[in-house]
């Protein structure tokens, strides 16, 4: 199994050492760029969620990224402290939100189920919260 | 994140480059930029975004670009966006905004 972890504070200036991050440990082990895109982008969107939603864009929160490749399966974990969101609670097209709401929304959570095959939130004890996303990816993978 | 305006831009045919990455920090910037460009160009009637040196694009870029469309196509002025990365055009294609506005890829 190849693992990896970033710990962050939540700011948006954070998304793009995330970004390097996924791109950096995954790259050799994913080979289609599309694939390697698409997990970068659900990453991104997944912390960016938290760091603008969950905690208020506060720096000095702390979260923790983690990447497992076990078999052709990638897990990714986010550990927040800050209390879960539901993500099951948007709505499932993007574009509704527009009608709501006059401006265009949800596209980060869209994205996340499009790509992603399962996620799970649970709230740990203190009220901190763990999102999990796995992606089955073909046998290509180097794990 | 940078926009300039191409050598090739006409009164009524403002053609911008984009370089870089699209993400939450950089696409209120982008929105600025493209503001102030039709500012400057006032007769542009078409907009053509050259997306070739454009490497990633997130939710927010995608958001963005939606509310451009949705500004700029009342008043008459269209927006395609050419010379896209097959990665940026895929996370268009997810999103439809391939659907909404003419959208070529490299």
């Amino acid at each position: 199994m190849y693992k990896a972890s970033l710990q962050f504070g939540a700011t948006t200036e954070n998304l793009p050492i995330i970004r390097h991050f996924v791109q950096t440990h995954l790259r050799e082990r994913i080979p289609s760029s599309l694939t390697l895109n698409q997990i970068t982008v659900a990453v991104e969107e997944l912390c960016a969620n938290s760091i603008l939603h969950a905690n208020g864009e506060d720096p000095q929160k702390e979260l923790r990224l983690e990447l497992r490749l076990q078999g052709g399966t990638l897990h990714i974990y986010l550990y927040d402290p800050a209390p879960p969101y539901d993500i099951h609670a948007y709505p499932s097209e993007p574009m509704l939100l527009r009608a709501d709401t006059d401006r265009p929304g949800g596209f980060g959570i869209y994205l996340i189920r499009r790509i992603i095959d399962k996620i799970n939130i649970r709230r740990r004890r203190g009220g901190s919260s763990v999102y999990h996303m796995a992606k089955q990816l073909s046998d290509e993978v180097k794990s | 994140m940078q926009v300039e305006v191409l050598p090739d831009t006409t009164e009524t045919h403002l053609k911008l480059g984009i370089i870089g990455e699209l993400d939450a920090i950089s696409a209120p910037k982008l929105y600025e930029n493209l503001n102030r460009f039709l500012q400057q160009y006032s007769s542009a009637r078409q907009i053509t975004l050259n997306c070739r040196g454009l490497t990633y694009l997130s939710s927010a870029g995608a958001g963005i670009l939606l509310m451009s469309i949705d500004n700029l196509t009342p008043r008459g002025i269209t927006l395609e966006l050419v010379e896209v990365q097959p990665e940026v055009y895929n996370i268009l294609d997810l999103l439809g905004l391939t659907k909404l506005m003419p959208v070529n890829h490299v």
